[in-house]
């Protein structure tokens, strides 16, 4: 059973480059502002979650362990 | 009354100084229409988001699809070669709309993610240091020939795989290409020239890095052959693109930026206070005042209203990095020079999909050039009067033609 994550976008920071929705299609999608929003945050596996967070350019995307609250990501 | 708005972007008075221009633009005509280029020009922050974050309405492909003649013009002879260089062009994924350029762009996005890239500071602090030494040696440097311009090609260089020996004939072709965006009549054979001479150097090469893959930056673009993105030509046409766009940006960003400190000797002061806690946003700070990169490019899909016009599919805009920084509905006292600013959404990376890819690499580069360098130096100063300083006639680079600087030895 995947561990339940948190998943957060900070939109101080988000440039809405998209490649997170490109990396986990069913996890983020773009809101009005064409910034990345939080769509589902068990849409795609944690690897897949954590490689678009790890591959954001400006490190907007924040992951953590939604029990524990262990930061995943950064 | 409004004083009537001069259209010729490229006289040497706009060219010296966007800021005075732009900030009467932005007051007096947003959206405007530039009749000269037969061009919209956009001055406004918030407009510039929302055109880059609406690439579905402003597409990249303004190469491919542009029906006007290239502007400024250019000699009637040497029209077959502006159509040769256009092709070119437009192999570039960042003239590339979504779908493709999303495909596009994975191939190398995740080379210079966060994490990838800070792996790189060690050996840009080295060839920093190795740099400065040779200056503080020489007792003199031109900030800009030995300092700005052979850092970022070493590191891209490097990124690429490329033999140091090659670095002086790469800069040489390198610079050929920057009659991009120029104004110069008889532009398109040093362009052509650049185009050819970088595609006879790197086929070779890339055509090694096909059959045997390593990790670097055109082994990258080869993987992305081997996966059917990409077909040779446009291999060698984005490892083109990404030679380029890694230095001659961040060539802009480090003189620019020492320019800015230089004539802002308060900033200056602070920031070699405390060079390392301060390096971050003094850099960010470099990259809003005075930005590497003037003005970005787009043609429109389809007719759309903004502030206030019309404008129609097919014709094309230009937004101003240099005028939205300074723009005071996002940044207050915009016209001072501030290391300490915070926070500094400005858009020298621009926004939305074709956000700079090299963003992260840039900073980088620019906060070790400029920490070290005030580090080194004190009392850094002009080595010639400003008025001597001047800047090549570009629409799209913020260049100096050259920087001549000083210190107490």
């Amino acid at each position: 059973m995947p561990r339940k994550l948190k998943v957060t976008v900070d939109t101080n920071v988000c440039v809405g480059n998209a490649m997170c929705e490109h990396y986990a299609s069913d996890t983020f999608a773009l809101n009005d502002d064409r910034q990345s929003m939080v769509t589902n945050e068990g849409g795609n596996t944690e690897s897949e979650i954590l490689e678009a967070a790890e591959n954001c350019p400006v490190s907007a995307i924040t992951v953590m362990d939604a029990e524990n609250g262990e930061t995943l990501f950064p | 009354m409004v004083t009537a708005i001069n259209d010729d972007l490229f006289s040497q008075t706009i060219v010296d100084d966007p800021y005075t221009y732009f900030n009467q633009i932005r007051e007096d005509d947003p959206v405007h229409w530039n009749e000269k280029y037969e061009l919209w020009l956009v001055s406004r922050y918030a407009d510039l988001v929302w055109v880059a974050r609406h690439p579905e309405v402003f597409s990249s492909e303004w190469w491919k699809r542009d029906p006007r003649s290239p502007y400024p013009e250019i000699d009637e002879s040497d029209m077959g070669l502006y159509q040769y260089v256009r092709e070119f062009f437009s192999d570039w994924f960042i003239q590339h709309d979504r779908p493709e350029h999303a495909e596009m762009r994975m191939v190398v996005h995740g080379y210079f993610n966060p994490k990838a890239m800070e792996q790189w500071r060690p050996m840009v602090q080295n060839a920093v240091q190795s740099l400065l030494d040779e200056a503080e040696e020489r007792g003199t440097m031109d900030a800009m020939k030995d300092f700005a311009v052979p850092l970022p090609l070493l590191v891209i260089a490097q990124m690429m795989g490329m033999p140091n020996q090659d670095r002086t004939f790469i800069r040489e072709l390198a610079e050929k290409l920057l009659f991009l965006g120029r104004g110069e009549l008889d532009r398109m054979q040093p362009l052509t020239d650049g185009i050819n001479g970088l595609l006879d150097y790197l086929s070779p090469i890339v055509d090694e890095r096909v059959k045997n893959p390593g990790d670097d930056l055109l082994s990258v673009l080869a993987i992305g052959e081997k996966k059917g993105i990409y077909n040779r030509q446009e291999v060698l046409a984005n490892a083109i693109l990404l030679l380029l766009a890694g230095h001659e940006t961040t060539i802009n960003l480090i003189c620019n930026g020492t320019l800015a400190l230089i004539q802002h000797p308060d900033q200056l002061n602070a920031f070699q206070q405390d060079t390392v806690g301060r390096a971050v946003r003094a850099t960010e700070e470099c990259l809003r005042y005075d930005a590497p990169v003037r003005s970005i490019q787009r043609i429109a899909s389809e007719d759309i209203e903004l502030g206030g016009k019309t404008i129609r599919k097919d014709e094309r805009l230009r937004w101003f990095i240099s005028s939205a920084n300074r723009d005071p509905e996002v940044f207050t006292d915009p016209e001072t020079f501030d290391i300490s600013r915070y926070p500094n959404p400005h858009v020298a990376f621009g926004s939305g999909i074709h956000h700079c890819l090299g963003a992260t690499l840039a900073r980088l580069e620019g906060q070790e050039a400029l920490r070290l360098l005030v580090e080194r130096f004190s009392n850094l100063n002009l080595a010639v009067p400003v008025g001597k300083l001047s800047y090549q006639p570009s629409i799209t680079f913020r260049s100096l033609k050259s920087l001549p600087v000083t210190w107490s030895k």
